[in-house]
């Protein structure tokens, strides 16, 4: 659009820009389609949250009703959630959960942040080179490298416990290292410099002016950490399939079935048990959660 | 204004400073680096290179491995009859189950992006699904679809339709389990919401005023705008179909697992008749249920090529339908 | 060195027993023909949940009774991939019990369980004490590296009362029979749907593997070194098992067994009267007590191919087996417990009592002790029945057991319709499986 055109415009747009409702036809087209999509919607979201009422209602059924083809329980078999904590020790689950989910993510967040920033705000030369490196590192299935990893672990006796899903936190994670270094990237290069001229050195700097801005990339990284080791079945199964001692909740869920014989209403209330923490964890921090996957895709 | 040249202590002071302010800075991006540095040689870098080196021995972690040559990739491509059911089981998921989660999320995303009122309760509503532990909608999902007590089966046969068999017949498993992934794919929905939002709305009604409807609208603003984050989510979709294991394990071991006194759970994998028998999860079979680990390693080498050559082919084509958005945005 | 000399004296003055100074290795035997071992505390890994695991426990409480100073900590529930794993992620228990023999063909080449020779030899146990198949299933190419510890052996189960319905006053003995019977004990609801199955037939649903099965029809696995799946004897078992699969409907099957208990709950679906006549193992006598106790059953063995019928009686038999794991510290300790626990009659005689399985040497086969509840004599004469086989112990374990299994359900859906072609198929892949397994061994 040249420069000249527009001030001509402008000056006739007044005269000629006046909002006026559209005709009839096209107001109930558009109210005919807004219905439409509404009715889809109240459809499509009566689907996704079904499979949650089928779980919540088998759960309080009792165990000859899971097997039948009733849709309501009858009594409401309440003790069913007391019941599923003597079946399975879910206070053992959830404490290895807690365990590996939270030393993780400090691992994590520790080791990541500052390798992010060195391949975004400190300049040197490969700098680019590894960025990529740890990109294809993110495309590699894990089944790859799976087979020495735990050759390594079991040369160092330590299978069968949680350490091997553990340790590798501390040294660097690709994904959040690429999406710290994404939102590091945004930050305006005048804060650094005043702070250097202020005579931080780098460490300080990252301390204190960069954890600062990035507490939302921070807060999402850490998030989506947490969620991951909560989620984690093949890695738990791997390393602790068979010391039961150290099963997480994803993988004690997953066994609660074969070892304790096949009761249908315990094991929905075990399977709700398991997602309530993240739904909880989700509606406290609703914010963190959406800004974190927009984070990822945008600046993906 | 520099000094005139003659001048050469302070010449001197300078280079040795320079030198040393170079090696310090060296120093921090080391100390910056290291955690990656170390993680990266003992979980990639030898990890790859001994899984190379393990795939031509035979190695059952009790002995030494020992040097057999090509015969693992010799009992890979020609003698083993499980391995190409499962290359086939993870290539239809990566052609079919891919695109359809994709499609999902964009059309969900697109509906919620037209929404007036509730979309934070609908937004909410979508994304919940995709919160729950896969072994937990895993499970909910295989009672859901039992074919003789499920709640789904139940309804349908009282509409008079007799329901499939869902997770215990071999042409429905992966139906149910793609069902189970267009269940989850609130996180792909909530990245197309915030890019579909972010369409700039003159770029709509320039094309309006052109005369563009509804459906020309999508296919020549809205899709090519934010063809970056499609891609990116369909190659999320292909990498994660690459490394499917989690729900394909644990439906097979739940649907099939009338277990007998001597079978282990993993009798069950692939049930029913190899349908769910995914390439990741034949690898653990093979790696970690009869210790093949030579063999298993032969097999990861073979999901490496896969991996990278399909990544590759991907973002080669994407250049085709891929606008990235200049710096005028 | 020094230390444990010192230790040991210890010992033997606390005990008040003589004892030969030295390492830790185990001192000449006392007169009781056991050898002397310093106290420990060892671990024990098995199968068993509850109940049978209390009847495990009280067991080895009396061999802690009997053996002062060591200690036994029992963990149930594991299986044989955790076991596998642990070994290799060294850090297995000092014992261990697997369900299955299929593994000891796994477990002795490559050393993962230790050789027991030398040990026996010690302390005077002799093989001859098992009987013919346990002795078997125990070793691998000369090399025994475990012994056998209750074995379970396979029959016929069936409702008395659903029988008596139909007019049958005793059970089949020949396939021909059995498939005739349980078509007319069968009962439909309104819908078609099966309400009691008179046989379930559907391949792997609770007990039903093709090695429960080979025996009626007198079937081999291998012929020689190499696979033997082709054959007529298992031609005719699947061409029947299909035959009766199609006269039920695939899929109404499938939905029955959908439906259907857990096998090892209270909802077993021949304990809740849903099946007429079952296959079954003989620990079924003792859930059958505890979770059902009204149901009227009887047993006998399992029916036999009309054309083999001098096999009548005999059946299948495998067994849990034990053995010390390579990494086990305490090996000396462990062996006492594995030698209680494999050849002590009171001992046998106690376990077989409370988990109702057969005890696995000749005098704990006749010792007065046992007391078999009805129905389970029946898995006793079985066990003695000249014409029982059980499964050939190969270094691939039980994956050909699992090949020829993921045949048979494509053959019985109809996926797969050539059976001679897909037999010779599998063997084929049992035999590649062999190579394979033996490549990297030695020549």
């Amino acid at each position: 659009m040249s420069t000249e055109a527009a001030p001509a415009r402008a000056a006739a747009a007044p005269a000629t820009f006046v909002r006026r409702r559209p005709p009839v036809a096209v107001r109930r087209k558009r109210f005919l389609v807004g219905v439409a999509t509404h009715s889809l919607l109240i459809v499509g979201a009566i689907v996704f949250l079904l499979p949650f009422v089928f779980i919540l209602l088998t759960s309080l059924m009792t165990s000859q009703q899971a097997l039948s083809p009733r849709l309501w329980p009858q009594p409401f078999a309440w003790h069913n959630y007391i019941d599923v904590f003597s079946k399975a020790p879910l206070w053992r689950y959830a404490l290895n959960t807690l365990l590996y989910g939270g030393l993780a993510t400090l691992g994590l967040l520790v080791s990541s942040i500052p390798v992010a920033y060195a391949l975004s705000r400190l300049r040197w030369r490969g700098r680019d080179a590894v960025f990529l490196i740890t990109l294809v590192a993110l495309m590699l299935p894990p089944q790859v490298t799976i087979v020495p990893v735990y050759v390594l672990w079991a040369k160092l006796h330590l299978v069968g416990s949680l350490w091997p899903l553990i340790v590798p936190n501390w040294l660097g994670d690709a994904f959040s290292i690429f999406l710290l270094r994404q939102f590091f990237l945004t930050i305006p290069e005048e804060y650094l410099d005043a702070a250097r001229v202020d005579g931080c050195g780098e460490f300080r700097i990252l301390t204190t002016v960069v954890l600062r801005l990035a507490k939302p990339a921070i807060a999402a990284v850490a998030l989506f950490s947490f969620l991951f080791c909560f989620n984690d079945f093949f890695g738990p199964l791997l390393y602790t399939g068979e010391s039961s001692q150290h099963w997480t909740l994803s993988l004690g869920l997953s066994q609660f079935r074969s070892l304790y014989q096949v009761q249908w209403n315990l094991v929905m209330a075990a399977t709700l048990i398991v997602m309530a923490p993240v739904i909880v964890l989700f509606f406290l921090a609703q914010r963190a959660f959406v800004e974190g996957v927009t984070l990822t895709g945008v600046k993906g | 204004m520099r000094a005139p040249a003659a001048s050469p202590p302070i010449q001197l002071d300078r280079t040795a400073a320079k030198r040393r302010a170079a090696w310090r800075r060296r120093g921090i991006v080391l100390a910056f680096m290291s955690p990656w540095l170390v993680g990266f040689t003992v979980f990639f870098a030898y990890p790859l290179v001994m899984s190379a080196y393990l795939s031509f021995t035979h190695y059952d972690l009790l002995s030494s491995p020992k040097w057999i040559g090509l015969a693992n990739y010799r009992f890979l491509f020609t003698k083993d009859q499980t391995v190409w059911p499962a290359v086939k089981n993870t290539l239809w998921f990566i052609a079919i189950a891919v695109p359809l989660q994709v499609l999902f999320a964009l059309g969900i995303a697109v509906m919620l992006s037209r929404a007036r009122k509730g979309v934070g309760a609908f937004r909410t509503v979508f994304y919940l699904p995709a919160l729950a532990p896969p072994v937990a909608a895993t499970l909910g999902f295989v009672y859901l679809l039992n074919p003789a007590t499920g709640p789904v089966n139940t309804i349908l046969e009282k509409a008079g339709i007799q329901g499939p068999l869902w997770f215990d017949s071999p042409q429905w498993s992966k139906p149910s389990l793609t069902l189970l992934a267009l269940w989850g794919v609130g996180n792909t929905m909530i990245i197309f919401l915030a890019a579909v939002l972010d369409v700039p709305q003159h770029l709509y009604e320039s094309a309006q005023l052109d005369g563009a409807g509804f459906i020309a609208r999508v296919r020549f603003v809205m899709l090519p705008t934010i063809s970056p984050v499609i891609l990116f989510a369909v190659v999320l979709g292909v990498i994660e179909g690459m490394q499917y294991f989690t729900q394909a394990y644990v439906a097979a071991n739940v649907a099939g697992g009338s277990a007998s006194y001597s079978a282990e759970a993993a009798n069950a994998l692939g049930y029913p008749e190899d349908s769910t028998l995914f390439y990741p999860v034949l690898l653990y079979q093979q790696g970690f249920r009869y210790f093949n680990m030579g063999y298993a390693s032969a097999m990861a080498m073979l999901l490496l090529a896969v991996s990278f050559a399909v990544t590759f082919i991907i973002v080669q084509n994407s250049r085709r339908f891929v606008h990235y958005q200049g710096p005028g945005r | 060195m020094r230390r444990a000399l010192t230790l040991t004296l210890l010992l033997a003055l606390t005990l008040g027993v003589s004892a030969c100074g030295g390492s830790k290795k185990s001192s000449p035997s006392t007169s009781t023909g056991e050898t002397k071992v310093e106290p420990a505390n060892i671990t024990m890994w098995t199968p068993f949940v509850d109940p049978e695991l209390q009847t495990l426990k009280a067991v080895v409480k009396d061999f802690e009774a009997t053996h002062a100073g060591i200690h036994v900590k029992v963990i149930g529930g594991t299986n044989d991939d955790k076991i596998v794993a642990a070994i290799r992620g060294g850090n297995a228990p000092d014992v261990a019990q697997s369900f299955s023999s299929d593994n000891t063909g796994a477990f002795c080449p490559s050393g993962a369980w230790i050789d027991l020779g030398s040990y026996m030899k010690k302390d005077g146990v002799d093989a001859s004490i098992f009987p013919t198949a346990p002795r078997d299933y125990t070793t691998f190419e000369g090399t025994r590296c475990a012994l056998p510890m209750l074995a379970d052996t396979y029959g016929l189960y069936y409702n008395k009362d659903l029988l008596a319905k139909a007019g049958y006053k005793s059970p089949p003995k020949t396939i021909s029979q059995l498939t005739a019977m349980a078509k007319k004990l069968t009962v439909r609801d309104a819908n078609g749907k099966l309400k009691v199955v008179g046989f379930n037939p559907f391949p792997s649903w609770y007990e039903n593997v093709p090695a429960h099965y080979g025996p009626s029809w007198g079937a081999q696995w291998m012929n020689g070194d190499k696979s033997s799946l082709n054959t007529p004897p298992w031609q005719d078992q699947l061409k029947w098992q299909k035959s009766l699969v199609d006269w039920y409907g695939y899929d109404n099957l499938v939905r029955f067994n959908a439906g259907a208990g857990d096998e090892f709950s209270a909802s077993n679906a021949f304990e809740t009267g849903k099946v007429a006549m079952h296959m079954d193992g003989e620990w079924r006598v003792n859930f059958i007590k505890k979770e059902a106790p009204k149901l009227n059953y009887g047993t006998a063995a399992f029916p036999v191919a009309d054309n083999k019928q001098d096999l009548y009686g005999a059946g299948y038999v495998t067994g849990s087996i034990i053995g010390i794991p390579k990494t086990s510290k305490h090996k000396n300790q462990a062996w006492l417990l594995v030698k209680y626990l494999g050849t002590n009659t009171p001992a046998l005689a106690k376990l077989s009592n409370g988990i109702q399985n057969v005890p696995t040497t000749s005098a704990s086969l006749k010792s007065p002790a046992l007391t078999p509840l009805p129905g389970f004599q029946t898995f006793l004469n079985v066990f003695g029945n000249a014409n029982t086989t059980t499964t050939p112990i190969t270094r691939i374990g039980a994956a050909n057991q699992e090949t020829f299994q993921s045949f048979i359900s494509k053959y019985i859906s109809g996926s797969k319709t050539d059976l001679e072609g897909g037999l010779a198929n599998v063997d084929k892949q049992i035999d590649n499986q062999l190579e394979q397994a033996n490549a990297g061994q030695a020549p």
